[in-house]
């Protein structure tokens, strides 16, 4: 009897898992970017003491000043209500162009769409740099640099919500005859009406955090308070205007998130 | 029903009660706080010749030598921005898991770790990147320590957000193969938030990329410095350049999340 020799199939090759790749070219580049920017750790790690040494001196909040810090905290707010709803307005007016399916002809839409990015790309204190050197010291300079910059988002996030409406309901409008600003006016905005507030109200979020610091170039708010306290080495006075900011971005979060739980 | 041709898109044509409020609500807010913004149309006009001077000024040939330069400061600020992000994203993990509400291992430490995150994200970069400055030094090792401590806040959050809503029906599928409590986040959470979080770390990095190009205002190394610099000193031949490039990085980098996003969902 001869042995019989089954032959098997080879087994199918174990599959290449390329987590490792990734990972070791992911650290090699941190390596490399240390190494560039001749961080060194060492230095923080001796200065541990230093540092906690350094974050006690604002262990003693100085609230004397309370009542101008909350003048500079209103004038914050209204720069960034102003801002926002000047890109709300510019947005709004925009949106439609930069939306694939609502926009008149295809030379506009890339207009529109690149005029957003190009906004989008300055960055607001670039912006507010700009606009304090034509307008003077102040807030409104931050309130139009925030409305630019935040346009650029607003009307991004705008027009890819309109583009995301299911198209039944462009063709229903259509189908009655309806003109194209008819059509964004009754098939565009109410589909997305929801989306829209809950960017609105991102977008004030994030300009209040913004307005906040764009005192530093001169565009008022409690920034530049809090700028010449630090320069002034006046820890306690410091300490009390991160404890005013920290408060009142904390009850803002709180309130966006309340409404949008309404909103859904 | 009202004849007219443009009429609000409600039963009876006219707008309805509360979006009405509301927005008279809005526009009592904005003629409230407008003293406090100091608004004056007049000032706006004025300043419309010297926005168009200082437009004319910009048009100059740039400062050639000053090239290089701005490369490697280009060059810097990305650094900047992918360290921080890589920093986040290492210590966001494990705290993304604490704090959704199906992973975490008990509900005090959820709410313990959410209210971490929320302070962490609360005040801006700038103002960390002002004390940092003040505790290390100048140079871009507080910049990275300023962007790294508020995106873990915001990574930290969106993460928790993504591994709350996956799949229960997988979970209890590993679970019944008897997966411990690090084997169960590691291969039945984790996989399915997968692509969730890589759409948060590009949004994060994108985010941190325009935060990194102003945090040399405060001394936080990166672009900014020269871009106030010139700002001080009139140079205008540097200041297109310097507001060119950073165009440009940021619209890449907004061209590549886009493409990678449509690829990864």
């Amino acid at each position: 009897m001869t042995e019989q020799i089954i032959e098997r199939p080879a087994l199918p090759k174990r599959p290449f898992n390329p987590t490792s790749v990734w990972l070791s070219g992911w650290l090699a580049l941190i390596w490399l970017i240390i190494f560039d920017l001749e961080l060194s750790f060492e230095t923080l790690l001796y200065g541990v003491q230093d540092i906690f040494e350094y974050f006690s001196r604002y262990s003693r909040p100085n609230f004397e000043d309370l009542s101008r810090y909350v003048e500079l905290l209103g004038q914050t707010l209204a720069t960034a209500l102003w801002g926002s709803t000047l890109a709300i307005v510019v947005a709004v007016l925009l949106a439609p162009f930069a939306a694939r399916n609502l926009s008149p002809n295809a030379v506009t839409y890339r207009i529109a769409r690149e005029l957003l990015n190009f906004m989008r790309a300055m960055p607001d204190l670039l912006l507010a740099l700009i606009f304090v050197a034509a307008l003077g010291l102040g807030p409104l300079p931050g309130a139009l640099a925030l409305g630019v910059h935040t346009a650029g988002f607003l009307g991004k996030f705008f027009a890819e919500s309109l583009e995301r409406v299911d198209n039944g309901i462009y063709e229903a409008v259509t189908a009655t005859g309806a003109s194209r600003i008819q059509l964004v006016m009754y098939a565009g905005w109410p589909s997305i009406q929801r989306e829209a507030l809950g960017y609105m109200l991102y977008i004030f979020d994030r300009n209040v955090r913004m307005a906040a610091v764009l005192g530093l170039v001169g565009a008022g708010g409690i920034g530049l308070a809090l700028h010449d306290t630090l320069r002034m080495f006046n820890y306690d006075q410091s300490a009390a205007l991160i404890v005013v900011i920290l408060a009142t971005i904390l009850t803002i979060d709180y309130l966006s998130t309340w409404i949008r739980g309404k909103l859904n | 029903m009202s004849n007219s041709k443009l009429c609000w898109p409600t039963p009876n044509g006219r707008p309805g009660l509360v979006p009405t409020l509301s927005l008279l609500a809005c526009i009592l807010l904005l003629v409230i706080s407008a003293p406090a913004l100091e608004l004056d149309l007049g000032r706006i006009v004025t300043a419309i010749p010297r926005m168009l001077a200082f437009a004319g000024n910009l048009l100059v040939l740039p400062d050639w030598e000053y090239l290089p330069i701005l490369a490697k400061n280009i060059l810097q600020t990305i650094e900047m921005t992918f360290l921080a992000t890589s920093i986040a994203l290492v210590i966001s993990l494990p705290l993304g898991i604490l704090a959704a509400k199906n992973t975490s291992p008990h509900p005090a430490v959820f709410h313990a770790t959410r209210n971490l995150l929320s302070l962490m994200r609360a005040l801006p970069e700038l103002v960390w990147a002002l004390v940092f400055v003040s505790a290390v030094g100048l140079g871009p090792l507080p910049g990275i320590m300023a962007l790294s401590f508020v995106t873990v806040g915001f990574m930290g959050k969106f993460f928790a957000e993504s591994i709350e809503v996956v799949d229960q029906r997988q979970v209890e599928g590993v679970v019944a193969q008897g997966a411990s409590w690090l084997q169960l986040r590691t291969f039945a959470h984790f996989p399915q938030a997968f692509p969730d979080f890589v759409g948060t770390v590009m949004y994060v990095l994108d985010h941190n990329l325009r935060a990194a190009a102003i945090l040399g205002l405060v001394g936080a190394g990166g672009i900014g410095y020269d871009l106030v610099m010139a700002m001080r000193m009139f140079d205008y031949d540097r200041l297109l350049p310097i507001a060119l490039s950073i165009y440009i990085v940021v619209t890449l980098l907004d061209r590549a999340s886009d493409h990678f996003r449509m690829r990864m969902i």
